[in-house]
C-alpha cells in the first residue's frame, strides 16, 4: 500500500513541484519588462549602476543555486522513491563530504563579500561632492532646500517641494533629516534608499546620467498617508538647471489689480499664509506676509508655494498639477526635450483643475491626514497635514486663479 | 520528574501533607472542562497552545485576506488608511507572536518531554501559567479592535511614530502591554524547557543522542531566554513613553529614535530563528522517518542549529541598512549576514542527503517537509541577495522583502508546522488524518503560497513599497505584466492558500468523526515519543526507557543484517509497548492540577487595563496577582487521596500489577 501511494502519485507530484517551486524565479526574470517607473533594475545614474552591477551576478548565482537544490531534491525523490527496496543501511553521515559542502558556499560568499565591501565604501563617499541639497521629510511631503552655492547661480536659498530638481552629471549630496517621524528617501533609478531620521542628518548621493523625471516613494512607514508620500527627481541639463535656478530666484509678481487672481491673493492672505509662504508676498499695508506653520502644524512646516507652477505636483507629489495629457508630454519626452518641456511649467490649459479644486475644497478627504480639530488634543491643537478650510466655491475659484500666476 | 506528587492506591503515599495552608484544595478532575482549565499536564497544555495558535492563525489569516482584497486593484476601497495600517500591524503581530511562537510552544510542550523520556516538564504549574499568560495577552492585544482601534505603527513599531501624538488611539498601549503579558509565556517556558532538557532526560540519553527536534527547541529556548528580555525592556520604555510621559525616544529631549530600532532588532533578528528553528526540528524528524534512514550528519545539523543561534545575535542591523548607520557598521553586518547563510545551507544539504539513498514514502507529512526544503531555499537565497547591503538599500521596505520573509515563514515555518500536524496527529489524538484530503491541503497551499508570494518578488523589484494602503496605476508600469497584474495574481493566490488551510480544518473535522483508531506506530517511527500509547497516558511512559542509540525506538525494532547492511525487523511497536505495560513502574507520582496558574495569569491583563484606563483597576489586578501568588506558594503539594473521585490512571496501574 505504501509503495503504491508513493510510486503512482509520486512521479506526477514531482513534476508539478518542479514547476511550482520555480515560479518565483522564472516569473522574476520574465516579469521585468513592464517599464515600471520605480523599477530597481533600470539604473539611470552611476550610484544605482554600481548597485546593479553588484546585485545582478548575485541574483544569477542565487538563481542557479536555487535550481541546483530544486533539481537535486526532485532527482532524489524520483530515484529513491519506495520501489520495494529493503530498508537501507543506517548511514549517519560523511564528514568529509559535509565539510566540503560547507566550505563551497562559504567561499562563494567570501567572494561576494569582497565586492560588497568595495561597493559600500564607494557609495558612502562624500568628499568629491559637487552640489548639496537639504532634504527634510515630514508627514507627508518632502521639502528641498538649496543652500547658497554661487557656482550654480544659487545666490539665495531656494526652498521648494514636490519635485527635487538637479543638474545631470553632477554629484549631488542630499543631507536628509525629518521634522517628525522617520521617513525614507528613495529614487530607485538613481540610488538605494536612506532614512530621514529626526535629530540626525544622513547623506545620500544622487547623480543622473540623462535628463529625465525619476519616480520615487517614501519607504519608511510614516503613518496615515505613507502611501501618498511620493517623490520625483527631475534631472535637467546644466543649462536648463541654471534657467530653473534663475526662475526660482525671480522676484514675486503680484497679480494685476482688479483681476480674479488679485482677489485670490486676498483669500490666500486670509487663509493660506498662516502656513504657506510665498516669497515676496506682501499684505495690503505693504508688510511682508510671513507664514507661521510652526503655530499650526505639528511638524512646524508647510510647503513653500513660491513659483508653485514651476512644479508638476502638489500635496506631497500625491497629485499632478499637470493634466494627464500634459504630464505625459513631459514624462515621455525624449531626453533632450525633457528640460524645455519641464521649464514651460504649468500653463492655464495644462492645469489639473479637478484635483487642485478637490484639494482646496477638502484636503483631508482626498489625502488621509490627522486634521480633524476635534481630535487634536494630543498634539496641542496642531494639525498633521492640511485641514478642512470650509472655503466657498467662489473662494476656491479665486485661489486657483491666483495660484496659476505663481510661475 | 515533577516535584509534586500524587499518591496512587498501589503505592504507599510518599508525601502526605497533613495540613493545607492554601485557601483552596487542589482540583482533581480528570474529565470535563475543569480537567483542561486547571490542568498542568504538558500534553494538555501543548494541545491548548496549539488550539490557541490555530485560532489566531485564522484571525491573522482573515487580516491577510482583507489586506490582499484591498491591494487587488489600484486605489483599493475595502479598508481606509487608518484601518489598513491597523490591519498590517496586527496581521504581523498575530502571526509572529500569537500563531507561530505559540504553535512551536505547543509542539515543544507536547513532544519535548516525550522525546526525552520524561513524564512532564520540570515546573508544571509554571507551564500552565505560561499558557494562560499567552492566551490572556493575545486576547488583550486584540481587544483594542473593539476599544478605539488596534495598534497602527507596524509590528516593528518604530519610534517616534509609535508616540502618543502620532498614534493617538489606545492601540499601541494595548499592543505594548499585551506583548509583555504574552512574553511571560515565552520566558517561563524557555526556563522550564531548558531545565527539563538538562535534567530530565531518560537514562543513557546523552545530549548527542537527543532527538533533533528537541535539540532545535532547546536552541530556541536559549534564544528566547536572551531575546525576550530585550523586547521587554523596549516595550517598557514604550509603555513609559506613552503612559507616564517618559521621553526615551523624544528627539526634542535629546533622544535618538534609532535606539528603538536597535532594541527591537536585537530581539527581532533572533526572533526570526525562534520562528524557523522549531520547523527545522520538525522536518528533521519527518524526513528520516519517511526516508527510512537516520538524519544525515546529525552533529552538523545540531551544531549548525547552535551556530545559527549564536551568529543570529550578530546580524540585527541588517534590518537597518537604510537607517544611516555608516559604512563600517553596514559592512560588518553585511558580512555577518552572509556568514549565517552557511549553517542554514548546511541544513538544506543535510536534509537532501538524508533522502539520498533512502526508501522514500511520500505521505502528506513528507510532502510538506520536502516543500519546506525547496521553498525555504527560495526564501534563503533571496535573503542572501539582501545581505549585500547596497542591493538591500534598493530592496528593503519593498514587496521583495515581503516575498522573502513569507517564503521563509510560510514556505519554512508554516510548512514545517503542517508537516508536524500530519506526522504527529495520530500520536496526539489517536486518529489518522486523511491522506487524500491531506494531498489537497498540501497542493492548494503550495500553489496558493507561490501565487501569493512569488509575484511579490516582482512587485518589490519593480519598486512597490510595503505598508501602502493603496497603490497607484501611475507607478504600475505598462504592458500586460505590469504591477496591477501581479497584484491581482497575489490576491487570487491568497484565497487559494486560504482554501488549502480550510481543507486542513475540514480534514480535522471529518477524521475526528471516524471511529477507527490509529495504529500504534503508523509511520514506523524512530524516536521515543512513539514508544507509548496513542494518545500517551497521563504519565507518558509505563517504564522510563534506557537509551542506547539516537533513534532508540527504531533500533529496538530493527537489527542490521551483517552481510548486506540493510535493516531487518526484529519486533513490532505493539510488542514493545505491550512489554512496557507488563513491566510498568509501580510508583508513578504525577502532579495534581492547580487553580492558581490561571488566576495569577488573569490578574495580568487586569493590571494592564488599569494602566490604560484607571489605576484603580490596576490595583484590583495587583491584588489578584498577589492573592494568586500566595495561593500558589501555600497550596498543598498534592491533593489528599480522598479528593479523587475517579482515579482513572491509578486504576490502570492497579491493573498492571
Amino acid at each position: 500500500m505504501r509503495a503504491s501511494i508513493a510510486s503512482v502519485r509520486g512521479v506526477l507530484n514531482k513534476r508539478c513541484a518542479a514547476v511550482v517551486s520555480s515560479v518565483g524565479f522564472t516569473a522574476l526574470f520574465t516579469g521585468c519588462a513592464s517599464n515600471a517607473p520605480q523599477d530597481t533594475w533600470q539604473p539611470k545614474g552611476p550610484n544605482a549602476e554600481l548597485i546593479d552591477d553588484l546585485q545582478q551576478p548575485v541574483f544569477a548565482v542565487a538563481g542557479v543555486i536555487g535550481l541546483i537544490v530544486a533539481s537535486a531534491v526532485i532527482y532524489t525523490m524520483i530515484k529513491y522513491r519506495d520501489r520495494g527496496q529493503p530498508i537501507p543501511e543506517q548511514i549517519h553521515g560523511k564528514p568529509a563530504l559535509e565539510v566540503t559542502l560547507t566550505i563551497i558556499p562559504a567561499l562563494i560568499l567570501a567572494v561576494v563579500a569582497v565586492f560588497t565591501f568595495g561597493a559600500i565604501f564607494k557609495l558612502a563617499k562624500t568628499d568629491d561632492t559637487e552640489m548639496i541639497i537639504n532634504v527634510t521629510g515630514q508627514q507627508w511631503w518632502w521639502e528641498y532646500d538649496y543652500p547658497v552655492q554661487n557656482e550654480f547661480g544659487i545666490n539665495q536659498p531656494i526652498i521648494t517641494s514636490g519635485q527635487l530638481v538637479m543638474p545631470i552629471g553632477t554629484k549631488v549630496l542630499l543631507r536628509e533629516t525629518s521634522r517628525d517621524v522617520i521617513h525614507s528617501y528613495w529614487i530607485p533609478a538613481l540610488n538605494g534608499k536612506r532614512d530621514a531620521v529626526p535629530g540626525r542628518v544622513h547623506t545620500l548621493r544622487l547623480e543622473a546620467d540623462e535628463p529625465g523625471i525619476y519616480a520615487g516613494q517614501c519607504t519608511e512607514f510614516c503613518g496615515l498617508s505613507h502611501a501618498n508620500m511620493r517623490m520625483e527627481a527631475v534631472a535637467l541639463s546644466k543649462e536648463d538647471f541654471a534657467k530653473w535656478v534663475a526662475n526660482q530666484q525671480a522676484p514675486y509678481v503680484a497679480p494685476a489689480v482688479g483681476t480674479l487672481a488679485k482677489q485670490g491673493e486676498e483669500v490666500f492672505l486670509n487663509q493660506c499664509v498662516r502656513c504657506h509662504q510665498v516669497n515676496g508676498l506682501t499684505r495690503a499695508d505693504g508688510t511682508p506676509a510671513i507664514a507661521a506653520p510652526d503655530e499650526n502644524v505639528w511638524s512646524g512646516a508647510a510647503p513653500n508655494l513660491s513659483h508653485l507652477m514651476t512644479r508638476n505636483t502638489f500635496a506631497g507629489a500625491m497629485f499632478d498639477l499637470l493634466s494627464k495629457r500634459c504630464r505625459d508630454e513631459v514624462w515621455n519626452a525624449p531626453s533632450d526635450m525633457v528640460g524645455a518641456r519641464y521649464l514651460e511649467g504649468v500653463t492655464e490649459e495644462c492645469l489639473n483643475q479637478k484635483d487642485l479644486r478637490a484639494w482646496l475644497r477638502n484636503a483631508p478627504e482626498v489625502k488621509p491626514m490627522y486634521a480633524n480639530p476635534a481630535n487634536l488634543l494630543v498634539s496641542n491643537g496642531k494639525y498633521r497635514g492640511m485641514p478642512y478650510l470650509a472655503l466657498s466655491e467662489d473662494d476656491i475659484g479665486k485661489l486657483v486663479a491666483y495660484l496659476i500666476t505663481l510661475k | 520528574m515533577a516535584i509534586i506528587e500524587r499518591p496512587t492506591p498501589a503505592a504507599p503515599v510518599v508525601v502526605t501533607p497533613t495540613e493545607t495552608y492554601g485557601l483552596l484544595k487542589r482540583p482533581v478532575s480528570s474529565t470535563g472542562w475543569r480537567s483542561w482549565v486547571f490542568t498542568i499536564d504538558h500534553k494538555k497544555l501543548g494541545i491548548m497552545y496549539a488550539v490557541t495558535a490555530m485560532f489566531f492563525f485564522i484571525v491573522g489569516g482573515i487580516e491577510a485576506l482583507l489586506i490582499r482584497l484591498q491591494l487587488a486593484a489600484p486605489n483599493g476601497k475595502v479598508l481606509n488608511a487608518d484601518l489598513y495600517n491597523q490591519m498590517f500591524t496586527m496581521h504581523a503581530t498575530t502571526m509572529v507572536f500569537l500563531f507561530i511562537m505559540p504553535m512551536a510552544a505547543g509542539f515543544a510542550n507536547y513532544f519535548l518531554p516525550l522525546q526525552i523520556g520524561a513524564r512532564d516538564v520540570a515546573f508544571p504549574r509554571l507551564n500552565a501559567f505560561g499558557f494562560w499568560s499567552l492566551l490572556f495577552g493575545g486576547i488583550f492585544l486584540n481587544l483594542a479592535w473593539f476599544l478605539g482601534g488596534a495598534a497602527d505603527g507596524g509590528w516593528f513599531m518604530y519610534a517616534p511614530n509609535s508616540g502618543p501624538v502620532f498614534s493617538p488611539s489606545n492601540g499601541v498601549n494595548f499592543w505594548a502591554l499585551g506583548l509583555q503579558i504574552a512574553g511571560i509565556a515565552s520566558l517561563t517556558s524557555a526556563i522550564n524547557l531548558i531545565i527539563t532538557v538538562l535534567n530530565m532526560r531518560a537514562p543513557g540519553m546523552s545530549l548527542m543522542k537527543m532527538p533533533i527536534f528537541t535539540w532545535m527547541i532547546t536552541v530556541v529556548q536559549f534564544l528566547l531566554l536572551f531575546a525576550v528580555p530585550v523586547i521587554t525592556v523596549a516595550l517598557f520604555l514604550l509603555m513609559f513613553q506613552r503612559n507616564f510621559g517618559a521621553r526615551f525616544f523624544d528627539v526634542a529631549a535629546g533622544a535618538d529614535p534609532l535606539l528603538w530600532q536597535h532594541l527591537f532588532w536585537i530581539f527581532g533578528h533572533p526572533e526570526v530563528y525562534i520562528l524557523i528553528l522549531p520547523s527545522f526540528g520538525i522536518i528533521s524528524e519527518v524526513l528520516p522517518v519517511f526516508s527510512r534512514k537516520p538524519l544525515f550528519g546529525y552533529p552538523f545539523v545540531v551544531f549548525s542549529g547552535a551556530a545559527i543561534g549564536f551568529v543570529g545575535w550578530g546580524v540585527w542591523a541588517h534590518h537597518m541598512f537604510a537607517s544611516g548607520l555608516g559604512p563600517v557598521s553596514v559592512a560588518v553586518f553585511s558580512v555577518a549576514t552572509m556568514a549565517i547563510a552557511v549553517p542554514t545551507g548546511v541544513k538544506i544539504i543535510n536534509w537532501t542527503l538524508t533522502m539520498w539513498g533512502g526508501k522514500l514514502w511520500f505521505t502528506t507529512a513528507m510532502k510538506f517537509a520536502i516543500g519546506l526544503i525547496v521553498l525555504f531555499t527560495v526564501g534563503g537565497l533571496s535573503g542572501v541577495t539582501h545581505s549585500i547591503a547596497p542591493s538591500d538599500t534598493q530592496q528593503t521596505d519593498t514587496y521583495y522583502i515581503v516575498a522573502h520573509f513569507h517564503y521563509v515563514l510560510f514556505g519554512g515555518s508554516v510548512l514545517g508546522i503542517f508537516a508536524g500536524f500530519y506526522y504527529w496527529w495520530p500520536k496526539v489524538f489517536g486518529k489518522m488524518l486523511s491522506e487524500k484530503l491531506g494531498s489537497w491541503n498540501f497542493w492548494l497551499m503550495i500553489i496558493g503560497l507561490n501565487l501569493t508570494f512569488g509575484p511579490m518578488h516582482i512587485l518589490g523589484l519593480q519598486g512597490q513599497p510595503r505598508r501602502m494602503y493603496q497603490w497607484t496605476e501611475a507607478r504600475a508600469g505598462e504592458g500586460f505584466f505590469n504591477l496591477a497584474f501581479w497584484n491581482s495574481v497575489a490576491s487570487i493566490g491568497s484565497f487559494i492558500l486560504a482554501i488549502g488551510i480550510l481543507i486542513f480544518l475540514i480534514n480535522v473535522w471529518v477524521t475526528s468523526r471516524n471511529p477507527q483508531r490509529a495504529p500504534l506506530d503508523p509511520w514506523d517511527a524512530r524516536s521515543l515519543e512513539w514508544m507509548t500509547s496513542n494518545p500517551p497516558k497521563e504519565h507518558n511512559f509505563d517504564v522510563i526507557p534506557t537509551v542506547h542509540h539516537l533513534d532508540e525506538f527504531f533500533h529496538r525494532k530493527y537489527e542490521e543484517d551483517e552481510a548486506t547492511h540493510t535493516m531487518k525487523q526484529i519486533t513490532t511497536a505493539e510488542d514493545l509497548i505491550a512489554e512496557q505495560e507488563r513491566n510498568a513502574d509501580r510508583h508513578i507520582h504525577m502532579p495534581s492540577p492547580s487553580y492558581w496558574p490561571i488566576v495569577l495569569a488573569f490578574g495580568l491583563p487586569v493590571i494592564a487595563f488599569g494602566l490604560i484606563y484607571s489605576y484603580l483597576i490596576a490595583v484590583v489586578g495587583g491584588v489578584i496577582v498577589l492573592f494568586a501568588a500566595f495561593g500558589w506558594a501555600l497550596e498543598s503539594s498534592t491533593a489528599p487521596e480522598s479528593d479523587f473521585e475517579n482515579p482513572n490512571s491509578s486504576a490502570e496501574l492497579v491493573k498492571h500489577d
